[in-house]
C-alpha cells in the first residue's frame, strides 16, 4: 500500500512537472508576434528605433515570466518534491 | 564576432544588474535573520543571479539584432497606409493585407523565438545545476531567476508614481 502511495505521489510530481512546462509554449509565441510587430514599427517608423527597442527589451523580458515561473516550478516539481513528498508521507506513517 | 551594443541594451542591462544585486543581497540578509544562511545559499545566489543577468542581457542583444535586421527596410509609413485603406475602402476593392510580414520581420521573428528556446535551455541547465549539485542552496540558486521581471514591475511602479507627485 505504501509503495502505490509512493508511486502516485511520483506521478502526480511528473505530470505536475509536464504542465508547468507547457507554460513556455505562450511566451515564445508571444514574443516572436511581439518582436514581428516591432519591426514593422520600425520599418514604417525608422527614427523610433531607439524607444521601440527599449520598450520591447522590457516587454519581452514581462513577457517571459511565465515562462521562468513555469520552468522553475517544473524543476522544484521534479528534482526537490518527490523526496520531500516521501519523507512527510514516512513520517506519517511511522515508519 | 563582435557586437556594438546600442545604448538601451546597455542602460537596461546595467539597471538590471544592479537590482539583481540589490534584491540578492536583501535575499541573504532574509537567509542569515531565518537562521539557514551558509555559503551554499552564497553560492547558490551568485550563480542564480549571474544566470538571471545573463539571460536578460542575451535578450536584450537578440531584440537588438532583431531591430538592426530592419536597417535599410522601407515599409510606408503608418500616414501613408492609412491613406491606402482610406483609398481602398472608398474604391471598394479587395483589401490587401497591409501587414503582410516581409522576409526580414519573418527572419526576426524566428531569430527571436530560437533565441528564447536557447535561453531556456540555460536556464533550465544552471537550474538542474543549482538544485542537483550540493555546493549551491536550490532555493538561493532559483529565486534569483525572478528579480529581473520584479525590478522592472518595481521600477515602472516607482516611475508612474513619480509622474503622478
Amino acid at each position: 500500500m505504501l509503495e502505490l502511495a509512493i508511486g502516485i505521489m511520483l506521478a502526480g510530481c511528473a505530470l505536475g512537472a509536464g504542465i508547468a512546462v507547457v507554460t513556455g509554449i505562450g511566451p515564445g509565441i508571444g514574443e516572436g508576434q511581439a518582436v514581428s510587430k516591432a519591426c514593422e514599427a520600425i520599418g514604417r517608423q525608422p527614427e523610433s528605433k531607439g524607444a521601440v527597442t527599449s520598450t520591447m527589451i522590457m516587454g519581452c523580458a514581462i513577457a517571459e515570466t511565465t515562462g521562468i515561473y513555469g520552468l522553475v516550478i517544473g524543476i522544484l516539481l521534479i528534482f526537490v518534491a518527490p523526496s520531500t513528498f516521501v519523507n512527510l508521507l514516512l513520517k506519517a506513517v511511522g515508519k | 564576432m563582435l557586437i556594438k551594443l546600442q545604448p538601451a541594451v546597455k542602460q537596461e542591462t546595467r539597471r538590471i544588474a544592479y537590482g539583481t544585486l540589490i534584491l540578492t543581497a536583501i535575499m541573504i540578509v532574509v537567509f542569515i535573520v531565518i537562521g539557514r544562511f551558509d555559503l551554499t545559499v552564497l553560492w547558490g545566489a551568485l550563480l542564480g543571479a549571474a544566470a538571471a543577468t545573463g539571460n536578460f542581457f542575451l535578450l536584450a542583444v537578440s531584440v537588438q539584432q532583431a531591430a538592426e535586421k530592419m536597417n535599410g527596410v522601407q515599409m510606408e509609413s503608418f500616414a501613408e497606409k492609412d491613406a491606402r485603406e482610406e483609398s481602398e475602402e472608398a474604391n471598394q476593392e479587395q483589401k490587401q493585407d497591409a501587414s503582410a510580414d516581409t522576409p526580414e520581420i519573418r527572419q526576426a521573428k524566428r531569430g527571436m523565438q530560437t533565441s528564447y528556446t536557447l535561453r531556456m535551455l540555460m536556464l533550465a541547465a544552471t537550474a538542474i545545476i543549482g538544485v542537483t549539485v550540493s555546493v549551491f542552496h536550490p532555493v538561493a540558486t532559483l529565486v534569483p531567476f525572478l528579480f529581473p521581471q520584479l525590478i522592472i514591475y518595481l521600477w515602472n511602479f516607482t516611475q508612474s508614481h513619480r509622474k503622478e507627485g
